[in-house]
This record gives C-alpha cells, sequence and structure tokens, in this order.
C-alpha cells in the first residue's frame, strides 16, 4: 500500500476523530457552563442567541439562497412583542409561553408581510429592499414613543417564568435558550432534509427551472420567510426577557449584518458552520477585550483570512448533520 | 389530437419569432420540429412550457388553456421539459435532482415530515426508489450521489431528461436533446428516447441532428422564418424539396441537411467544450 493511499484509508478513522472531539468538547463546555462566573455565562447567553437568529436567517440565505439583510426586523418584533406584554409600558403582564407563541405567531407575519412584496427580487435588489425594511422597522420603533418608548426604550420587563418556574438569572437563560437552539436547530434540519427544503435549495439554484418542475416558488419562498422570521422573533422575546430591557439601538442595520457575517464565515448553508461562525464573531470579541479597538482590526483581518483559505465557510454545506451524525455513531 | 396550437404567435418587438401557426400534435407519438437557426423552435417550446408568454393565439392540452396559467401550474398539468443550455440544479446530487420534482405532490406533508421521522423516511424512500428506477434507465445509478454540476456533459444531458421524466408527464418537450452529443451517446439517447415512448404521452423534440429525428420520429414539423412551413412523416419531409431549400437554399439532398445538423454538432461540441 503506498502512503497516499494508506493516509487515504486513514481519513475517515480522523475525521470521525475530530467529529468526536468536537462534540466531546462542546459536551463538556455545556456541562461547565452553569459553574461559571455570571459574567461568562451572559457572554454564552448571547452566543446561544445569535446561533439562534442564524439558524433562523440561514433559512432564507443559506437554503433559499436569498440575500435578507432585514433581518433583525423580526428580532425586533419578538423583543418589543415580550416589552409590551410584559411590563407595566400597557400594564400588560401576559405569561412568558404566551408572548412567545405571540412573537412567534407576529414574526411568522411579519414575515410574510415582507416577503410579499419582494418576491420578484433577487440578489442585490433583493439585499437593497430588505435592508430598508429593517431600517423602517427601527425608525418606527423609534418614533412611536407613546407605545415603544422610542429611543429611551421600555424598561423594568416583568421577570419571565415558565410553569411556575422562575427564569430570571444568566444560568436559566442558558438552559432555556440551549432547549431552544436544539429545538430550532432540529426544525431547521429536518426541514432542509424535507421536500420543502429539496424544493428551497432548487430555487437557489435555478429559479426558473424550479418553476419549470412545478415549484410554486411564491408559497416556498413565503414558507422560507415565515419559518425564518418565527425563529427571529423568538429569539427576540427570549432577548427582551433576559434583558429585562429594550430600545431600539439593539436592532440596527450592524446586527442584522453580523448575523449574515456569521453564516458566510462559519458555512453558508450549513447549522454546524453557524454554530463555528458564531462561536467566533460573538466569543473572539470576548477573548480579545483587552486589546480594545485592535480587536476589530484583527477580526477584519481573520475573517479575510478565512474567507479566502476556506471561501465555503469553516464547515462546508457538505458536512451537514447528516454526516456529523454518521461520522459519530454509523456505518 | 391533444396538444393544439392555435393561430400562435410570438412578437419581440418588431421580430415574429413565431407567425400564426397552427399545428397539432396526437398521444402516443413522437413529434420532431426542425428547422433552421431562429426558425422559431426554442419559442414554440418556451410558449407552450410558458417560459415565453403568448403574443396571440393559444395553446391547449386536452382542451384546457396552457397560455392562461402560470409556468409551474404547466408544469402540475404534465407538461415536462429541457432546455437548449442544460439547465439543472447543479449543486444538488443527480438523485435530489430527481427527488424534488415531488414537490407538487409531496409539500402538503412537509411539516409532517418534520416532525414526524418515520413517515419523512417513508415519503423519501418512496421517492427515491422511483428516481432511481429513472436514473437507472438512464445508465446514472452509480452517479446518484454526485453533484449535477460536476457530471460530465453527457451524463448531464441525460439526467435533464431524467428530471423530465420523473413524474411520468403527459407532454414531454426537449429542446435539442443531442446537443453537444458524440455519435455513441447520440445513438444511446435514440434508443432511450424510443423507449420512453408510451401511448399517453405526446413527446416533441426539437433537434437538428437529422439521424436522429428521421430514426426516431413519427411526425416532423419544419419551421421556417417563424412559419409551419411542412408537415409529414420522415419520409416525405425527406422528399420535400421546400424543406431543402429552407434549410440550405441549394440544397438538393438529405445528405445537405446532414451536413448542417454536422455543422451545427461542432459549433455546440465547442461551446460546450468552453462551459465545462
Ligand atoms: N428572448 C428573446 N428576445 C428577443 N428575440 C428573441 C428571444 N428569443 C428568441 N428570439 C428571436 O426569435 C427568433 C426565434 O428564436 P428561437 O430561439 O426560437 O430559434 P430556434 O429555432 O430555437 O433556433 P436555434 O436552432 O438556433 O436554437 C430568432 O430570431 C431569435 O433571435
Ligand atoms: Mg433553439
Amino acid at each position: 500500500m503506498s502512503v497516499a493511499e494508506s493516509l487515504a484509508a486513514a481519513r475517515p478513522r480522523s475525521s470521525r476523530a475530530v467529529a468526536f472531539l468536537v462534540f466531546a468538547v462542546a459536551i463538556a463546555l455545556i456541562a461547565a457552563t452553569p459553574f461559571l462566573p455570571n459574567y461568562y455565562i451572559r457572554v454564552i447567553d448571547s452566543l446561544l442567541i445569535y446561533i439562534l437568529l442564524g439558524i433562523g436567517l440561514n433559512i432564507v440565505i443559506g437554503y433559499t439562497g436569498l440575500l435578507d439583510l432585514g433581518f433583525v426586523a423580526f428580532y425586533a418584533v419578538g423583543a418589543y412583542s415580550y416589552a409590551l406584554l410584559a411590563s407595566p409600558q400597557l400594564d400588560l403582564h401576559l405569561p412568558f409561553l404566551v408572548i412567545l407563541l405571540v412573537a412567534a405567531s407576529l414574526g411568522a407575519i411579519t414575515g410574510i408581510l415582507l416577503g410579499i412584496p419582494v418576491l420578484r427580487l433577487r440578489g442585490d435588489y433583493l439585499a437593497i429592499v430588505t435592508l430598508g425594511f429593517g431600517e423602517i422597522v427601527r425608525i418606527i420603533i423609534n418614533n412611536v414613543d407613546w407605545l415603544t418608548g422610542g429611543p429611551k426604550g421600555i424598561a423594568r420587563l416583568d421577570k419571565a417564568s415558565i410553569l411556575g418556574i422562575q427564569i430570571a438569572r444568566p444560568v436559566d437563560f442558558f438552559w432555556l435558550l440551549l432547549v431552544v437552539v436544539l429545538l430550532a436547530g432540529l426544525v431547521a434540519w429536518r426541514l432542509e432534509r424535507s421536500i420543502l427544503g429539496k424544493a428551497w435549495a432548487a430555487i437557489r439554484e435555478d429559479q426558473d427551472a424550479a418553476r419549470g418542475i412545478g415549484i410554486n416558488t411564491t408559497n416556498a419562498k413565503l414558507a422560507a420567510f415565515a419559518t425564518s422570521a418565527t425563529i427571529g422573533s423568538i429569539a427576540g422575546a427570549i432577548f427582551a426577557a433576559s434583558q429585562r430591557f429594550v430600545s431600539p439601538e439593539s436592532f440596527t442595520l450592524q446586527e442584522s449584518v453580523l448575523i449574515v457575517l456569521m453564516i458566510v464565515i462559519g458555512g453558508i448553508g450549513n447549522i454546524l458552520g453557524i454554530v463555528a461562525g458564531a462561536a467566533i464573531l460573538i466569543l473572539l470579541p470576548e477573548v480579545l477585550r483587552e486589546f480594545a479597538e485592535w480587536r476589530i482590526l484583527f477580526l477584519g483581518l481573520l475573517m479575510i483570512f478565512l474567507i479566502i483559505v476556506r471561501p465555503a465557510g469553516i464547515v462546508p454545506r457538505s458536512f451537514g448533520p447528516d454526516k456529523l451524525i454518521r461520522r459519530l455513531f454509523g456505518k | 389530437m391533444t396538444l393544439v396550437f392555435d393561430r400562435l404567435r410570438k412578437e419581440y418587438g418588431q421580430v415574429v419569432a413565431i407567425d400564426d401557426v397552427t399545428a397539432s400534435f396526437a398521444p402516443g407519438l413522437i413529434h420532431g420540429v426542425i428547422g433552421p437557426n431562429g426558425a422559431g423552435k426554442s419559442t414554440l417550446i418556451n410558449m407552450t412550457a410558458g417560459s415565453y408568454t403568448v403574443s396571440a393565439g393559444s395553446i391547449a392540452l386536452d382542451g384546457k388553456r396552457l397560455d392562461k396559467l402560470k409556468k409551474y401550474q404547466i408544469a402540475n398539468s404534465g407538461v415536462a421539459r429541457t432546455y437548449q443550455n442544460i439547465r439543472l440544479f447543479d449543486q444538488m446530487t443527480a438523485l435530489e435532482n430527481l427527488e424534488v420534482c415531488f414537490y407538487p405532490s409531496d409539500v402538503g406533508g412537509t411539516w409532517k415530515e418534520v416532525v414526524w421521522p418515520p413517515y419523512a423516511s417513508a415519503r423519501r424512500d418512496h421517492r427515491r426508489e422511483k428516481c432511481m428506477e429513472i436514473l437507472r434507465f438512464f445508465d446514472l445509478q452509480g452517479h446518484a450521489d454526485a453533484e449535477a454540476g460536476s457530471l460530465p456533459y453527457g451524463r448531464q444531458r441525460m439526467l435533464e431528461i431524467a428530471r423530465a421524466l420523473v413524474c411520468n408527464p403527459r407532454l414531454l418537450l426537449l429542446d435539442e436533446p443531442a446537443a453537444g452529443l458524440n455519435h455513441h451517446e447520440t445513438a444511446d439517447l435514440t434508443a432511450k428516447l424510443a423507449a420512453q415512448r408510451s401511448p399517453d404521452r405526446i413527446t416533441i423534440i426539437v433537434e437538428h441532428d437529422m439521424d436522429l429525428v428521421m430514426a426516431l420520429c413519427d411526425n416532423i414539423i419544419v419551421m421556417h422564418h417563424g412559419k409551419l412551413l411542412f408537415q409529414g412523416t420522415p419520409a416525405e419531409v425527406q422528399a420535400s424539396t421546400d424543406v431543402q431549400l429552407a434549410y440550405l437554399g441549394t440544397a438538393n439532398d438529405i445528405d445537405d441537411i446532414r451536413a448542417a445538423a454536422q455543422d451545427r454538432r461542432a459549433q455546440l461540441g465547442i461551446r460546450t467544450r468552453r462551459r465545462s
């Protein structure tokens, strides 16, 4: 056996080892998190929220191939749903789970409302119009003071609780977010594998040919916008509950761009990639905090480097959750 | 008489691409559409499949007006097509390219597929079984998991035809299926197209390769400058001086038409090699 052949034979086993290692590290991190100081748990909570946002946006960008730069609008819809329905602002104090349902439905509705006017747009045009949509939502929030508190935002939000269990400390949110992220990831992954997911991929590859095989692209795209926005909105509601304060500052264009970057750097169309992308873009700035403004430069360089060496992302589309599971447990 | 063009017309600004064409196509037969470059052959296919709108006249399949429908609705009425320039879903596997064709019948079960894995795998197995059957028919079973865009040109042509056939269409429209194929591949394609013939299916083939057309077609339509110049059996077409004139101006036998097709093939061969 030549060296090349034996290397080739060894490869599956070693990549299986890598898969196991990654899996073990993830489990260890999860197990260790509750014992960390609150500051670190908050960072991890925010990481999980970004992963959730990434999973949502990836449905539109990664699966369906539509560049949506206004995703933060849905995040805002969810956050303000919680802020208005569980605070002294309107003197409403609905239960957390009820608000999650309301936020999810409002998210789906706004997703479709955004989807309808942009159905005919693709590429740059779509990016610009969705960007405008995100800004419009933020500007509206900024200006309807009587409802949203304007730039001051809404403070003193209720403490969340689920079935009598209070969700208030960072570690409570950690467990909640972990469950929600796993659920959202599972739903997104199973959607991708479903017949609808195949249709999304076909639309991404060639929209016109997709119509030619009988796909109602209008419905398929609206389904993508709706599920994506639902996840974004749920992330917003949990975010608001964890901060117990919302203001328009959290929903700027920069946030949308950050989520897009996470997806592109991590691996477009791949949930595993989103986790990697979020880890880099959310955790690294924390780690580099002491280097102050240098960290922006460093992050920029890292991004350029990654785009050059791994143009398909850290974990490319072809290495999706199916592959990981097969590596870990299968054949 | 199940597919009917009635005074069909297509104008692109000043250009009249299809000029009042009336024709009908019976099921169970293979219909060839031939004619020089720019005669309007692709335009006919594109209008029938809903890629282009109709300027005037009508297209009806089994009495149902296709020209009033959206493209995806036309597909769901049993119309399947291939394109003059291959249009596969490049980053999807060969198998997925066919699987996605079951969208219209299966999309209603999407949420059930998401929440109930046994249902999802049952549906997927069902779909894939049908797809594998077609892939085997086109000798593509060994490439099921290869990305469509990475397949050799000839295989891509076959895969596109497989995709058109997977949902058992009532009307099959093929736009230059043999373009860019070598002799061996063309012979193979001819045999496969003959084998897919079924009493319920209307097959329409636009093609420059006269050997293929003459061998395969029961009925041939000759287009010239957007007009229907001639319609008849292969023998009648070969005997027609009108057809020869249309093709080469001075042509005096079918060999010249063949030569024109050869030229065309060479031309496409170069183009496709550059493409891939
Ligand atoms: N989208 C378009 N816009 C403007 N003119 C077009 C368009 N498509 C086709 N045409 C014109 O319509 C006429 C018929 O074109 P068509 O593509 O149907 O010819 P064809 O018979 O398929 O030719 P070929 O053998 O080269 O494929 C040509 O004159 C062509 O230039
Ligand atoms: Mg043509």
